[in-house]
């Protein structure tokens, strides 16, 4: 999972996003809510304005892993495949046309196109060499890319020890200029989805190699670009255009041939101004002094003006996020190795109570499984759709009868929990320490005593829930957001047993039943689309039904832009605006 | 007053060495986050997390990951590398510091030209509407926070966002060396909020101070020898009621030379503060480090100097 905006809005507001019901026109049951907007016919030239609150994580391709981080990388890198706005499809980029899989999933063969030239100082044409070095280099700790070996692992020779340096990996092959091919040790139904992913970026070995020396690479510092635009750089080919926490200048690449493109790269210039408190943000994107936000969400109190002014509402749009937040039951520890104590809870949890915390209906729609409403087709509704609640009560408010019914089944026989006190590790800030207080209070009504131990929310995840040693009873402020539309991506890391790992452990829940597993294990060598995200569907069913983990809300991401500007939405992206498709009116 | 210089000098240098000893300990001993997997992600393996570890030094025991740190700054200058995007904290700190400076060298003189006068008018003329009035406004000024008086600045006063579309806008920031007008239009609305509160606190104090020393039998001794009030005021009152407030004004400034957080996060004016802030939100501990040290640094600094200075201003204090 990259990282996503909400951490943002965990600390800026609080609130992200708004449910169907009350948004733009031109609404879907899982693309962009409000996109109406043609993204073609745009007018050339200008500038292009937007506002971040905070700053990048890495202007690498081979490191950066943020959604506001990817809405920079995707304009000025070139992967494999990428995605047009409002679209959760990967369409070829610097593949000439999609991969073909042969060889019983175990081949996989990318035809690039000719004609692609990285930007100044190198100025030479892309050959499949480039993206092999590209993904070598996401192996180098120097690097430190974060899900090389979740996606890319399956690669022959790829290296199971890490190092600091970029090893040769045998399995990638270039047998000519245009073609790389990738030899797995096992079929992956999720590898061709993961070619979308930066790290598929050409990178110049004859250039970057020095920079990725040592223990730290400094090639995002002199990165050369593919895409229609590129960081500002001299002649040497070192960054000027970003300074750390400030802005970001893109500029033309002169090397792009729109021939090789389908971006359409209207402006002439696009700045990334960061810094910015959301409210001033937002006030400066309504008056035209900025284009869109980053990776801020408009607070609350702004969105519901927004909302009640009709110019203003037809300039917001709302993404779902591709994922879920939930309450973690620690599986491996008592009283959640029981089945039905974890049942439950589920049925008590007053996740109408948990949504407030958040803004309310504003936010987005109480999740009942954990593949979201943006997956439509490609397993949401294989899940059930928004048919499926295993745990249902009036209102999402909870269910105490039914929660009682389950601990007589776990052998409370007064319906009331009886045992020790139990932990959580939960946010030390609104809104999700106030998120936890619901969950303490609605276990409280079954006879639960929680104590909450409350810390900074990416020590929740580093020191607590992602260390099983230390790992609490409940971990209430978890979430994830699949890297891209395949269902493995959302599911996989949170809920294989074979996946539960000594530190940075994200399957929070310490879930490892055999049945889930080895379904698992069966859909993620699947190369039949359909098959596979009925298999996904089905696992959604039955780990939403086990109440390792409770599913409480999926979110939705708004997008503000100013009347300036045209409208283009990543859908792939949780609504990141897509600059290269915006254009100055 | 050598001897003095020196031994002030090495007990501050011990101060900055207990401070920074402080925010290691601090940083190591509370639950933090875990820089290494923050900066490997969430899909990162642990040999990946423990290879950044190593990489970043993380896996040495903290006291040899302080005396590296002390080591580099005491031999390099050197305050360690960013977390989180590997920038230099000292090369960081250096390109922020003329935004910060901007920042509090304006408000200072803002506030001092607001709170000074108003509290020798209010000192003079105690209980009068005037003093009323002024000290009721005082009283806000000193309780509105920052964070709001900012929004409200912007709000009203700012271009893009105000009513009044007056004052640079957030964000408008410039360094003065790139164009003065642009520079002083965006530090306007700063310099005045962050100078309500001080204006406000530097009033009562001179008021306060003041209307005790206006008691002392010198000023009524001043006063019998026929002397004009004005030059009473100023020559005799106002000299021993400042003293005080020197040693608050070298202190406040000290304190803001290491980030006006509150104003340049509102402001988005790219300063230490901002940096400051940053840090503390992304687990960045050399940055954290860096400014913590960078602050600890001006309040001893402004400390010693302010010292000196009251020789000049209370004869009766002699360095010993």
């Amino acid at each position: 999972m990259r990282r996503p905006i909400a951490a943002v809005a965990g600390v800026a507001s609080g609130v992200l996003a708004l449910v169907a019901a009350g948004c733009g026109g031109g609404g879907t049951t899982s693309g962009v809510q409000g996109a109406s907007h043609t993204l073609a016919g745009g007018k050339k030239g200008g500038t292009i304005t937007i506002l971040s609150n905070g700053d990048v994580d890495h202007l690498d391709p081979g490191a950066a892993y943020y959604q506001f981080t990817y809405a920079i990388t995707y304009v000025t890198q070139r992967p494999l495949l990428a995605y047009k706005p409002n679209s959760i499809q990967p369409t070829p980029d610097l593949a000439a046309s999609m991969p073909t899989v042969s060889n019983g999933g175990r081949t996989v063969t990318v035809h690039i196109r000719h004609g692609v030239k990285f930007s100044p100082p190198v100025n030479r044409e892309v050959t499949s060499a480039d993206v092999k070095y590209a993904i070598e280099r996401g192996f180098d700790a120097a690097v430190g890319n974060g899900y090389a070996g979740a996606y890319f692992g399956v690669i022959k020779g790829a290296p199971t020890k890490i190092v600091n340096k970029v090893p040769s990996i045998s399995g990638i092959q270039t047998p000519d200029k245009y073609t790389i091919v990738f030899q797995l040790t096992k079929p992956s139904g999720i590898f061709v989805g993961a070619l979308q992913e930066p790290l598929t970026a050409p990178v110049p070995a004859e250039y970057a190699r020095k920079y990725d020396k040592g223990t730290a690479s400094s090639y995002g510092d002199h990165q050369v670009a593919t895409g229609p635009y590129m960081v500002q750089n001299n002649a040497a080919g070192k960054i000027t255009g970003y300074t750390p926490g400030r802005q970001i200048v893109l500029v033309r690449n002169p090397n792009w041939n729109p021939k090789t493109s389908w971006r359409p790269a209207y402006a002439d210039k696009i700045v990334f101004k960061e810094g910015f408190d959301p409210t001033v943000g937002t006030k400066q994107i309504l008056s035209g002094q900025a284009d869109a936000n980053g990776d801020f969400p408009p607070p609350a109190a702004n969105l519901k003006q927004i909302l009640s002014n009709p110019s203003q509402k037809s300039e917001l749009e709302f993404t779902p996020t591709a994922g879920a937040r939930f309450v973690a039951l620690n599986t491996q520890k008592a009283p959640f190795t029981n089945k039905y104590v974890r049942m439950a809870v589920a049925y008590v949890l007053d996740r109408n109570a948990m949504r407030l915390t958040r803004g309310g209906a504003i936010d987005g729609k109480i999740a009942t499984h954990f593949i979201d409403p943006s997956f439509g087709n490609s397993g949401f509704n294989q899940a059930g759709g928004y048919g499926f609640n295993p745990f249902p009560s009036a209102n999402n408010s909870g269910d105490v009868a039914k929660a009682e019914a389950m601990l007589k089944k776990a052998g409370f026989k007064s319906g009331k929990y009886s045992g020790p006190q139990i932990t959580q590790v939960a946010d030390n800030t609104p809104p999700g320490s106030n998120t936890a207080a619901v969950v303490a209070n609605s276990l409280q009504k079954i006879g639960f005593n929680v104590k909450t131990i409350s810390v900074q929310h990416a020590a929740m995840y580093t020191r607590f829930c992602g260390v099983p040693k230390n790992a609490p009873n409940i971990c209430p402020n978890v979430g994830w957001i699949a890297d891209f539309h395949e269902p493995q991506a959302d599911l996989d890391a949170n809920f294989d047993g074979t996946n539960i790992l000594s530190a940075n452990n994200v399957n929070w829940s310490q879930l490892n039943d055999p049945a889930i597993n080895k379904l698992m294990a069966k859909a993620k060598g699947e190369l039949n689309a359909e098959k596979r995200w009925a298999e996904w569907g089905q696992i959604d069913k039955m780990i939403t039904s086990s109440a390792a983990a409770i599913p409480w809300l999926w979110e939705a991401s708004p997008t503000l832009y100013s009347t300036r500007v045209t409208h283009a939405t990543e859908l792939w992206n949780g609504g990141e605006p897509d600059v290269s498709f915006m254009s100055v009116k | 007053m050598g001897a003095y210089i020196v031994r002030r000098t090495l007990w501050a240098i011990l101060l900055l060495l207990v401070v920074s000893f402080l925010t290691f300990v601090i940083f190591n001993v509370f639950p933090s986050a875990d820089p290494a997997a923050l900066r490997a992600g969430r899909n990162a393996t642990p040999a990946l997390v423990h290879q950044i570890r190593i990489n970043l030094g993380l896996n040495k025991p903290f006291y040899t990951q302080f005396w590296i740190y002390l080591k580099g700054l005491v031999e390099h200058f050197n305050l360690g590398y960013s977390y989180y995007n590997s920038e230099s904290v000292k090369s960081e700190i250096f390109s922020r510091m003329p935004a910060t400076i901007s920042v509090t060298v304006g408000g200072f003189i803002v506030w001092m030209l607001i709170g000074l006068p108003v509290g020798i008018v209010s000192a003079i003329r105690p209980r009068s509407i005037l003093d009323r009035v002024m000290m009721g406004t005082s009283l806000v000024a000193i309780s509105a926070p920052v964070y709001f008086l900012g929004l409200v600045s912007l709000f009203l006063f700012a271009k893009g966002t105000g009513q009044l579309q007056w004052f640079g806008a957030a964000g408008s920031y410039v360094p003065i060396t790139q164009n003065v007008g642009v520079w002083f239009n965006s530090l306007i609305l700063p310099w005045f909020t962050l100078a309500a509160a001080f204006a406000a606190f530097y009033a009562r104090m001179t008021r306060g101070n003041l209307i005790e020393t206006m008691h002392e039998d010198y000023i009524r001794t001043a006063r019998a020898k026929g002397l004009r009030e004005s030059v009473v005021i100023t020559k005799h009152g106002l000299r021993a009621a400042l003293t005080p407030i020197v040693t608050m004004a070298g202190m406040d400034i000290g304190l803001l030379l290491g980030g006006a957080i509150l104003t340049e996060i509102v402001f988005n004016i790219p300063g230490i503060g901002r940096y400051a802030y940053d840090a503390i939100v992304n687990s960045d501990l050399p940055a954290i480090q860096g400014t913590v040290l960078f602050g600890a640094f001006f309040i001893v600094f402004a400390n010693l100097v302010v010292d000196i200075l009251y020789a000049f201003l209370d004869p009766r204090v002699t360095y010993g």
